[in-house]
């Protein structure tokens, strides 16, 4: 029985220890006859996989002989998916993500002219264009944007006897009060890890602030950010939020927006889709600019998704990823794309089939006042990281000063 | 034919008595055919991945993925500078020992209960595996949903008791958010432990219960002379199972709070992540992994020693 006891021990420890190693995944690569290629695509929502099955079929059908294997990943996967990519060398050929910056510098990827065709390249939009480059030159391929803006209860603004929807800070603060009063949540402030750095740098971009200053360099722990922090942080201390900031995500945000106990909260053109329809059809909501401190100016916080394709085979890839990425960047393709998924244009060509949604109009106008997060920056996925995990803390108990120093400090390490 | 014997005698006896040099090898081998297998998946499963770990605590590793040389010790440089780590660290102590303690003294109950002869026992028996039969993911996430802030049905259920008057919002308060993640980490692990303990239990012969009783044992006297003492190999096994499980645990923690606010409810294990795929340092997550390994490696050791196992053995 003892010598059991010992197998057991011994057993049991070879079990539990393997696990705590970490496993590599692999998966197949694809065909080297270079008209094979592998696509990694992320899952916008349910409907993203039926419309790419439908165009690779489509692209299949008209180019006999190319093929296109497709592969969906979760965006909550994405991150670890491609690391394992890389480390194993299994890279797809084409990639669907919000970064390239880091693959640019580590020459994984081919610059956008080597896999596009001309025609393709000058039709994207030249604010997304200066997005996609690193050190001059364009390598993302911008995919889809996106812009946010305010988003307000009609009803409960007027049952606080509020007439327009707030265009300073000061007014979001009273407003917000008024709208308490009524028994609602004034303002829903998402600042949980799963996108903090988006719904601060909304505001923050109103402020002046921002990440980096006029030279490119991170400045994160600027007077204006602090403000900024201390602005939100005031809103939660003063029961104007809905609880815990730091640990709230844009779904329940919008959740209780669309049960109409939310008064104001920030959102994009996915937003009504997504969020509101799903829960409640029939909210009376309008959407306004995003307030400014001053209330002079209305900047609004755009973001890309791009395409990016990897150099593999000493480019014998190259040109099934061309066709492939030509027939997606033609017109209907693109823009059946966008309205599937509720996402603005990238693309002239496409543009104006937006506008035609007076819902999507507002967004898509409001795309020239847009700022970007530094993605072209290649150290940005490291200082977005450090903003989600640490930035909400600031809105609760922590010094937003001391939050915005500490990541300043992660920033200036990854360069 | 004598001839023929004579020959066949000494071609049999001379390599018994003396076997060649290629024999010999392959005697001293003939053990591996057995043992190889074994040995092969310890060192594919095993060997294999912990000298990966150290690889890549050492190396210089892009947020790419792609790998850009060694670093020597700058990983764990980096690792040791973060401000997080003590904390996360003695909060790990604090989930592993928490657990595992409550897990066994539960555990011990129902162990007890799971052997007593009631009608019925089969069904609690049953009852008993399920949270085992579930996926740790599935509980984590539906406990999660139960907890609430708007719709979850824990505040519903202490709103109505009148405990609270109002909704709290249990898992984005670090202190809350850690106690309600141990019971589900306690809750989850009862189950395997419990059956442990039982199996321990129904190795324990009758007559020494016969015995005690004859002598004038009385119930508690007979838990504490008699099953505890025997009851100790399970135990061990239970809890030192229990204590890498609990280390490890990655679902709990991911699901119910992603570590957060801030690190302030991590472990070394999601904190590892978190280096790895937030802060996109894949040399540093390697180090905390190899801290992590060392960490498990110590406390097992240490739990061994104080229960003084080898005597336990011998």
């Amino acid at each position: 029985m003892k010598r059991h006891l010992m197998g057991v021990v011994a057993a049991g420890l070879t079990v539990a220890l393997g696990v705590s190693g970490c496993g590599k995944g692999s998966s197949s690569s694809g065909g080297s006859d270079g008209k094979t290629i592998k696509f990694v695509a992320a899952i916008y929502d349910d409907n993203t996989k039926p419309y790419w099955d439908t165009l690779i079929k489509d692209f299949e059908a008209k180019n006999s002989g190319y093929k296109v294997n497709l592969e969906m990943v979760d965006w909550t996967q994405m991150d670890a998916k491609v690391k394992t990519y890389v480390q194993t060398k299994q890279v797809p050929d084409v990639l669907n993500y919000n970064a390239f910056s880091d693959f640019a510098r580590d020459g994984l990827i081919y610059q956008a002219s080597e896999v596009v065709s001309p025609a393709t390249l000058s039709d994207f939009t030249p604010t997304f264009v200066q997005q996609a480059q690193y050190n001059g030159a364009q390598y993302g391929l911008p995919f889809i944007s996106s812009a946010r803006l305010l988003f307000y209860n009609k009803d409960l603004f007027e049952k606080a006897g509020i007439t327009d929807p707030p265009a300073t800070w000061d007014a979001v603060k009273t407003d917000a009060q008024k709208i308490k009063k009524t028994g609602a949540i004034g303002y829903g402030l998402p600042l949980g890890p799963e996108e903090s750095q988006a719904e601060f740098y909304s505001w923050a971009m109103n402020n002046g602030g921002g990440w980096v200053d006029a030279s490119g360099k991170w400045a994160i722990n600027q007077k204006a950010n602090v403000d900024t922090l201390d602005f939100l942080k005031d809103l939660n201390k003063s029961g104007l939020t809905q609880p815990n900031p730091e640990s709230t995500d844009r779904k329940t945000v919008f959740n209780q927006f669309a049960q109409g106990k939310v008064g104001m909260a920030i959102g994009g053109p996915f937003t009504k889709a997504g969020f509101i329809d799903p829960v409640n059809k029939s909210l009376n909501f309008g959407v306004a600019p995003l307030p400014s401190k001053s209330g002079a100016e209305h900047n609004t916080l755009g973001v890309m998704d791009v395409l990016a394709a990897f150099k593999k085979d000493g480019g014998k890839n190259k040109e099934a990823i061309k066709k492939f990425l030509d027939f997606f960047y033609q017109k209907e393709n693109t823009s059946k794309f966008l309205t599937t998924e509720g996402f603005l244009p990238v693309t002239k060509s496409a543009g104006d089939a937006l506008s035609a949604d007076p819902y999507m109009k507002q967004f898509v106008d409001a795309l020239p006042t847009c700022k970007f997060a530094p993605t072209s920056n290649p150290a940005w996925s490291a200082v977005a990281g450090a903003v989600k995990q640490d930035l909400g803390t600031a809105a609760a108990n922590e010094d937003p000063k001391k939050v915005l120093d500490k990541i300043q400090e992660t920033a200036e390490k990854a360069g | 034919m004598p001839d023929l014997t004579v020959k066949e005698r000494g071609a049999g006896t001379s390599p018994a008595s003396r076997p060649s040099l290629p024999l010999r090898i392959g005697r001293a081998l003939t053990p591996l055919l057995w043992l190889g297998p074994s040995l092969v998946l310890i060192a594919v499963v095993v060997l294999w991945p912990v000298i990966e770990m150290i690889r890549t605590s050492l190396q210089k590793i892009s947020s790419t993925g792609t790998t850009l040389g060694y670093r020597g010790g700058g990983n764990y440089t980096d690792l040791f500078g973060e401000d997080d780590l003590i904390p996360v660290v003695l909060r790990t102590l604090l989930w592993v020992g928490g657990i595992v303690i409550v897990t066994m003294t539960l555990s011990l109950a129902l162990g007890q209960l799971l052997n007593a002869r009631f009608p019925g026992r089969r069904v609690v028996r049953w009852a008993v595996i399920v949270p085992w039969a579930a996926s740790v993911l599935m509980t984590a996430l539906i406990w999660r949903w139960m907890l609430d802030n708007y719709s979850g049905i824990v505040n519903r259920l202490l709103l109505d008791l009148h405990v609270i008057d109002e909704p709290v919002n249990w898992l984005a308060h670090p202190t809350q958010a850690m106690f309600w993640m141990m019971w589900v980490a306690v809750f989850v692990s009862l189950p395997f432990t419990s059956f442990v303990i039982l199996a321990g239990l129904q190795t324990i012969p009758a007559d020494v219960y016969e015995a005690a009783r004859v002598d004038g044992a009385g119930p508690f006297r007979t838990y504490f002379g008699i099953t505890l003492p025997l009851l100790r190999p399970a135990v061990l096994i239970a809890s030192i199972i229990n204590v890498i499980n609990v280390f490890n645990s990655f679902p709990i923690i991911w699901a119910m709070t992603g570590g957060g606010p801030g690190n302030k409810t991590d472990t070394t294990t999601t904190y590892m992540y978190k280096l790895a795929f937030y802060d996109q340092n894949v040399g540093e997550s390697g180090a905390m992994a190899v801290v992590n390994f060392v960490l498990i490696l110590v406390m097992v050791l240490l739990y061994l020693r104080a229960a003084r196992w080898r005597e336990e053995i011998r």
